[in-house]
């Protein structure tokens, strides 16, 4: 049972909750009209008692009472359900019409003073046990003598009448429950049908398919925000398959290079006998080469490392100042030669990985120093903000034109493809900033202007973020 | 000083016979973990090289075998950059870690220190050729010529000095003289190298400072092919 379709389980829900309020109005329907039909034989009895002791009061004596019967059972007993007696006071019937043999009793009379009311009427059995119900009073004739009057019903027809209307009723609940079952599991089933069309779609989702989508549109409104998550996930997937793909395309052509030049190389030098030195020259520039794969090949392995939910970061408090000093001086012969001037200003700890923080601002710095015009001053600085500690590497020159600034931290992307230096930089520099960056749960944001400055920020967040 | 390389690559196990050889070893090559295990124990060596992805039994089963009976030094070789198999190779009993691709120099080095061969020098006064350091004073003349060097640039002297005639590597020096232990795509060491150069070697017709192409550095009164 645990495991019942949704359809199915509406539908049950649909028809316990219908079962129940039809039984529901079904049983006081019945209630009712089953009161309504007393009261009104027992109105009819009073009303039909009250008549005849007014007629009595009219004649004579118990004997005048007597000669008048006929004409007191026609005037009063239109139901030929009634039974009526009138007794004198020793007993003697004056008048009796009991043509279904009802048992009368005429105990508890009402008092010639007293108004005939519905209280006053009184319920025994007959000996079918059908319940008889019945009102006697005391009529008065003109000579003063009292009799006693006594009208009943037998409620036998009332049962015969009230249980065929409760079968008509069972059966109409019966019907109408069978109809609401299966309206209910039709329109549950109509209802539901955009699920199954989103579980087609999904099903039809594969690596090579990404681009499918949840059907939008007519679906209620319930299934949109479901329908809308599931197409945001798809294009969140599609997209990280998508740079997945583009990775693994650039990435082989970025080694395409290193080893066409090793090819190249060895087979112009083994096309005719060198010297010693020009074969040495060749194996150095070979292990070049294979330097450059090396460095490409450990800088990937770094980014999907980052990727991974295992990396583990072994973070400390640095003191920003020394360690931004300790990279401003290993590039220092580097930035002399070139004639920038690197400067320090910083007076903030950073919570850090130390190898981590060493790699993006070299990172940055070595770039930095790269398109810096001679006689400029790149600026290393930390400093507190609100949300942590910022790092910045600030370097004057042409800027970057805007066109790239969305894509400088793709990975393998080459502001400039055709610099000299290319074969130096594998182009994966900035997408390892942007990894350390969110290994520690910060970010990085660069800003240049044409002609003016260039800056890029690291924003170190203050505490550790989980994970 | 005899050595056995445990590597199946052909290869690998051929290039690292040769170069270890030139070094001055003597070498075997065994090319899968039977025959390493079986000459490992059979034989003494001084020091094994151990790739750790062998067909048959592993390099981690060859180093849990040879320890129980054996503490020759082991130099693992993986190309798992992982920081749990470099804790799995020490905790096995591996003396020292390296990670393919890898500078032969650097391998080299790795061995001589494993080997306490060609210890540091921690020699106050060293003279190569007519160049003369003093740790202690940190001065350096040459030719009785006071030399005077900034720290980083006396750091990479001594250095240098201390590995006479070995190659250093981009990566070694960076990590010992600036405590930089990734590999960055700058020309930092040959900038550093360059300026040192001009301090010692200018003026002098024999030079001290060497560059073997594509493998590094190393400093030492001479140097036949040059």
């Amino acid at each position: 049972m645990a495991r019942l379709s949704l359809s199915a389980r509406l539908a049950a829900t649909f028809v316990v909750i219908t079962v129940t309020c039809f039984s529901a109005v079904g049983f006081l329907l019945f209630e009712a009209a089953a009161r309504r039909i007393h009261e009104q034989d027992d109105t009819n009895l009073v009303l039909a008692t009250r008549h005849l002791r007014r007629l009595v009061a009219e004649l004579d004596s118990p004997t005048d009472v007597a000669a008048h019967k006929d004409r007191l059972i026609i005037s009063v007993l239109g139901d030929t359900n009634n039974a009526l007696r009138i007794e004198d006071d020793a007993g003697h019937v004056l008048v009796e019409r009991n043509s279904s043999r009802v048992p009368l009793a005429s105990t508890g009379a009402v008092p010639v003073a007293r108004r005939i009311v519905t209280s006053d009427v009184q319920s025994w059995r007959d000996a079918d046990d059908h319940e008889v119900r019945g009102v006697s009073a005391i009529g008065r004739p003109g000579d003063g003598s009292s009799v006693t009057i006594v009208v009943a019903r037998s409620l036998a027809d009332r049962a015969v009448l009230l249980s065929r209307y409760r079968r008509d009723t069972i059966a109409a609940l019966a019907a109408g429950m069978l109809v609401a079952v299966l309206l209910s599991y039709v329109l549950v089933r109509r209802a539901l049908r955009p699920l199954h069309a989103m579980a087609d779609s999904a099903a039809a989702v594969t690596a090579h398919r990404l681009s499918t989508r949840m059907p939008a549109g007519d679906v209620p409104a319930e299934l949109e925000a479901l329908g809308g998550a599931l197409n945001a996930m798809l294009a969140r997937i599609e997209d990280g398959f998508t740079r997945v793909w583009q990775f693994t395309v650039d990435l082989a052509h970025d080694l395409r290079t290193p080893i066409g030049n090793l090819r190249g190389a060895n087979e112009v030098a083994l096309t005719r006998p060198r010297s010693v030195a020009e074969y040495q020259a060749l194996l150095g520039s070979n292990i070049e080469e294979c330097d450059r794969v090396s460095r490409t090949i450990e800088s990937v392995l770094f980014l999907a490392r980052a990727d991974s939910p295992q990396f583990a970061l072994q973070r400390v408090v640095i003191d920003a100042g020394e360690e931004l000093q300790r990279i401003a001086d290993y590039f220092e012969g580097l930035s002399s030669e070139a004639g920038v001037t690197v400067q320090v200003t910083a007076d903030a700890s950073v919570y850090a990985d130390r190898e981590l923080f060493r790699r993006a601002v070299s990172n940055l710095l070595s770039n930095a120093l790269r398109y810096t015009p001679a006689g400029g001053t790149i600026h290393l600085r930390a400093q507190k903000t609100n949300r942590g500690v910022d790092v910045s590497v600030e370097n004057p020159g042409a800027g970057i034109p805007p066109e790239h600034m969305e894509h400088l931290f793709d990975r393998f992307y080459r502001v400039d493809r055709s610099r000299s230096d290319s074969a130096h930089s594998t182009g994966l520099g900035l997408s390892i900033v942007k990894s350390v960056m969110e290994l520690h749960g910060g970010d990085v944001m660069a800003h240049s202007e044409h002609q003016g400055t260039t800056r890029f920020t690291l924003l170190f967040p203050d505490s550790p973020i989980s994970g | 000083m005899r050595l056995l390389v445990i590597e199946d690559e052909k290869k690998a196990g051929e290039y690292l016979k040769k170069g270890l050889e030139e070094s001055g070893f003597t070498v075997d090559v065994a090319s899968n973990g039977i025959d390493g295990l079986h000459l490992a124990l059979e034989d003494d060596y001084d020091l094994i090289v151990l790739d750790v992805m062998l067909p048959g039994i592993d390099g981690w089963a060859v180093l849990t075998r040879l320890r129980a009976k054996k503490d020759t030094p082991v130099l693992l070789l993986t190309a798992m950059d992982e920081l749990e198999e470099r804790v799995k190779g020490l905790e096995l009993g591996g003396d020292d870690y390296l990670v393919k691709p890898f500078a032969f120099v650097e391998l080299l080095a790795r061995i001589r220190t494993l080997l306490r061969r060609g210890p540091p020098r921690d020699i106050e006064h060293m003279h190569i050729g007519d160049l003369e350091i003093d740790a202690v004073r940190r001065r350096v003349r040459r030719g009785g010529q006071r030399i005077d060097l900034t720290p980083r640039e006396f750091s990479l002297l001594q250095l240098l000095a201390r590995r006479r005639g070995e190659v250093l590597s981009r990566t070694q020096i960076a990590s010992y003289v600036w405590d930089m232990n990734f590999d960055s795509d700058t020309n930092v060491v040959e900038v550093a190298i360059r300026r040192l150069r001009v301090k010692i070697d200018d003026g002098h017709d024999i030079k001290l400072i060497h560059t073997v192409r594509g493998m590094g550095y190393l400093l030492d009164e001479e140097r036949e092919d040059t």
